[in-house]
């Protein structure tokens, strides 16, 4: 072990791991933005909307990452759309976190009572507003805790799209150990990265979750 | 029978001599589930200012006939008309059922309390009376704020504005609801056993104030287990059992004179089970 | 894809198939293994052995597979731990599998309700038979249904083998879209391949659990 070796690759690591975070949070925030919309599809009434939702859930979580990450890599040329390695990775990781977060709103939704919505349609609420002012609201403070386990997942998994060249915290480490020929130490220092953003995201977490239970 | 009127039931000023109002008009309603018939043939009036208590046995039918006034529970036959308007179809022959969207208009002018109290836990006692004037009757937000505040005030909850839900009692909690629905100023109350959820010593509260709505003038249909609210209050109390109005009348006849079996046996249970 | 590129590469996709799913079962076999011993250890109340056993389990879960992967198969020779690709795929399943295994049986552990446990000591029964008839058979039933969703979880998993190159069916479809250059079609045969693997996985484990917990259903134990 050198820790040398660690100094000197810290500051690369360090400007990847900062790649890491805004990827993982871009396809979280897309994921939501996805998640939402299926799961409110899903909650339509309507069958085919109901089945297309639940067709594209199985299909992102049945489906291994990487290989969601390479169909969308590979299929985005073939169909006309030339986009850099960086879009196809977000797009992925947004496709993905999108399917996890729907299911996390429709737990949510289900833990709502059902009287609520019933005494705003008794009120003459219209259905939008129901979702916008009743149900949304209360899902969205019931998923924090697994929203932020959300996006610590997603950090992890974006380690995979090392593989299409975007030049985040896992790419970066691969790159300079072949240089150096220190795997050992790089990894490890990778590791550490990872480890310390999971733990403050884990202890914001429960932050935000003890603020909105005395709500 | 133990269940005697008070002498506040005589200091109710009598409804006018003249030709009373209809306020809702069911003819010949029923409803089932699949083989399951919950409503056979309803018949009922409920006048303007009018106090109507539906009671009976669970699973007699008296709930789902009031969720049926402002088409919560879909009604299979017959008509409902609420100041002569039709509830849920279209009036057109043959009819078609009304989205929610269009039901909304009628909604608006009708009012419901639930057993469960159904109050928004993520707003505050203040908020949750005002969202509906803001959202449905379009008021700006500091006007319904102001509304909100003078209607917590008339049900006795002024210094619990700011309160959420989770920290206020059950009485309160369903005071705050009856709140909710008189600032929207309803032409017609519907209130489904608003005290069965509630521990004895609060129930007291939320009778008080439904009373003093009664005394207003408000016109109210309540599904009640509290045969002493229906005996002192009610106007007119229906005794539905099985999906049928069994008995219907001024409480001093359907209390003391209803030749019912059933209703005898219902009121002799109910004696048993709330005297010492 | 024609049929000449079937019978040139299928062979080696069998093959593939055969490590991913020896990758797969012995990847769950260890993890489950390691993941048990770690439960058991952490009931021992030693502070240092506490605190070692959870941080190893915080380290494993907050780290992603992938960097698990390189530190062990590249950074290994660097401590004399020299692996064949496959075998530190094995090991690295294992190990990260272990984790979560570990507190999947915590938590079932936890689960077991205290008076059956009380009620087998005051029985006099010993501490090895109330283990071994208590509280394992209660655990099995709470933690299947998390048992068989890890197992789903690794299966998913075992393609970032490819990465560091164990020749399972991902790296050989890999290989095949390479010398093809029908990368589209492979990968979209593969992404639909997993669906249904990974989909089996899950109906699979549904069986089991509705067998294991069959008991629970039965109406004269509905009060249990």
């Amino acid at each position: 072990m050198k820790f040398s070796v660690i100094v000197d690759a810290l500051p690369h690591l360090l400007g990847a791991a900062v790649t890491t975070i805004w990827i993982s949070l871009l396809g979280v925030m897309l994921g939501q933005v996805i998640g939402v919309l299926v799961c409110v599809a899903r909650q339509s009434g309507r069958r085919a909307l109901d089945v297309a939702g639940g067709v594209y859930v199985s299909f992102f979580r049945g489906v291994p990452l990487l290989i969601q990450l390479l169909l969308i890599y590979y299929m985005l040329p073939l169909i006309g759309i030339d986009v850099p390695p960086l879009v196809a990775a977000i797009g992925a990781l947004s496709l993905a976190s999108g399917a996890y977060v729907s299911e996390i709103y429709r737990g949510s939704l289900n833990a709502v009572p059902h009287g609520q919505s019933e005494a705003a349609l008794a009120l003459g609420f219209s259905a939008p507003t129901i979702w916008k002012r009743i149900l949304l609201p209360q899902a969205f403070r019931i998923s924090v805790p697994a929203l932020v386990n959300e996006l610590i997942l997603l950090l992890k998994a974006s380690s995979l799209i090392s593989v299409v060249g975007v030049a985040e915290l896992t790419r970066t480490s691969q790159t300079i150990s072949a240089s150096n020929f220190r795997p050992l130490e790089i990894y490890l220092a990778a590791g550490v990265i990872y480890l310390a953003i999971n733990s403050a995201l884990a202890l914001f977490g429960a932050l935000v979750e003890r603020r909105l239970a005395q709500g | 029978m133990a269940i005697t009127e008070s002498p506040a039931a005589a200091v109710k000023t009598p409804a006018p001599a003249a030709e009373p109002t209809p306020m809702v008009t069911i003819r010949g309603v029923s409803k089932a589930y699949g083989p399951n018939v919950v409503l056979r043939d309803i018949d009922l009036t409920v006048n303007k200012s009018e106090v109507v208590c539906l009671i009976g046995p669970s699973g007699s039918g008296k709930s789902t006939l009031l969720r049926c006034i402002n088409f919560l529970e879909v009604y299979d036959r017959g008509e409902i008309r609420i100041e002569g308007q039709l509830v849920g179809y279209s009036d057109t022959t043959p009819r078609r059922r009304l989205s929610n969207a269009e039901l909304r208009g009628l909604r608006r002018n009708v009012g419901m309390v639930f057993q469960q109290f159904n109050l928004w836990p993520h707003m505050t006692a203040l908020e949750n009376v005002a969202e509906a004037l803001v959202q449905v009757r379009g008021m700006d937000k500091g006007a319904a704020a102001d509304r909100a505040r003078q209607m917590l005030a008339r049900v006795g909850l002024a210094d619990k504005a700011d309160s959420y839900p989770s920290r206020l009692s059950g009485g309160q909690q369903q005071r705050v609801a009856i709140a909710r629905v008189i600032a929207m100023e309803p032409h017609l109350m519907l209130f489904d056993e608003p005290t069965s959820a509630l521990d004895p010593e609060l129930v007291g509260e939320v009778l008080q104030v439904m009373r003093d709505l009664a005394a207003d003038g408000m016109t109210m249909v309540v599904v009640t287990h509290e045969m002493g609210f229906a005996a002192n209050v009610a106007d007119r109390v229906a005794f539905l059992d099985r999906g049928r109005i069994a008995a219907f009348g001024p409480p001093r006849e359907v209390f003391h004179e209803s030749p019912d079996p059933r209703l005898t046996q219902f009121l002799q249970t109910y004696h048993e089970r709330n005297s010492f | 894809m024609d049929t000449n590129l079937l019978v040139q590469y299928g062979p080696a996709l069998l093959r593939g198939f055969g490590v991913t799913i020896l990758c797969w079962a012995a990847g769950c076999a260890i993890g489950m293994a390691l993941g048990f011993v770690i439960m058991l250890l952490r009931q021992i109340e030693v502070k240092p052995l506490r605190w070692l056993l959870r941080a190893y389990i915080e380290v494993i879960r907050g780290t992603p597979f992938l960097i698990q992967l390189f530190l062990l198969y590249s950074g290994g020779p660097a401590i004399g731990l020299r692996l064949e690709a496959t075998t530190a795929g094995i090991l690295g399943l294992g190990i990260y599998g272990s984790a979560y295994f570990a507190e999947i049986f915590r938590a079932g552990f936890q689960a077991v309700p205290k008076g059956q446990v009380e009620a087998a000591h005051s029985l006099g029964m010993p501490y090895g038979g109330i283990l071994r008839r208590v509280i394992l058979p209660a655990m099995l039933v709470s933690t299947v249904p998390a048992l068989v969703n890890m197992m789903a979880i690794l299966t998913k998993e075992t393609v970032v083998l490819s990465i560091i190159t164990v020749p399972e069916l991902m790296y050989e479809m890999q290989t095949m879209a390479a010398e093809t250059f029908a990368s589209f079609e492979t990968i979209l045969g593969m992404a639909l391949f997993y669906w249904l693997l990974v989909e089996a996985v899950s109906r699979l484990g549904r069986r089991v659990e509705a067998r294991v917990t069959r008991f629970l259903s039965h109406p004269s134990n509905a009060r249990a």
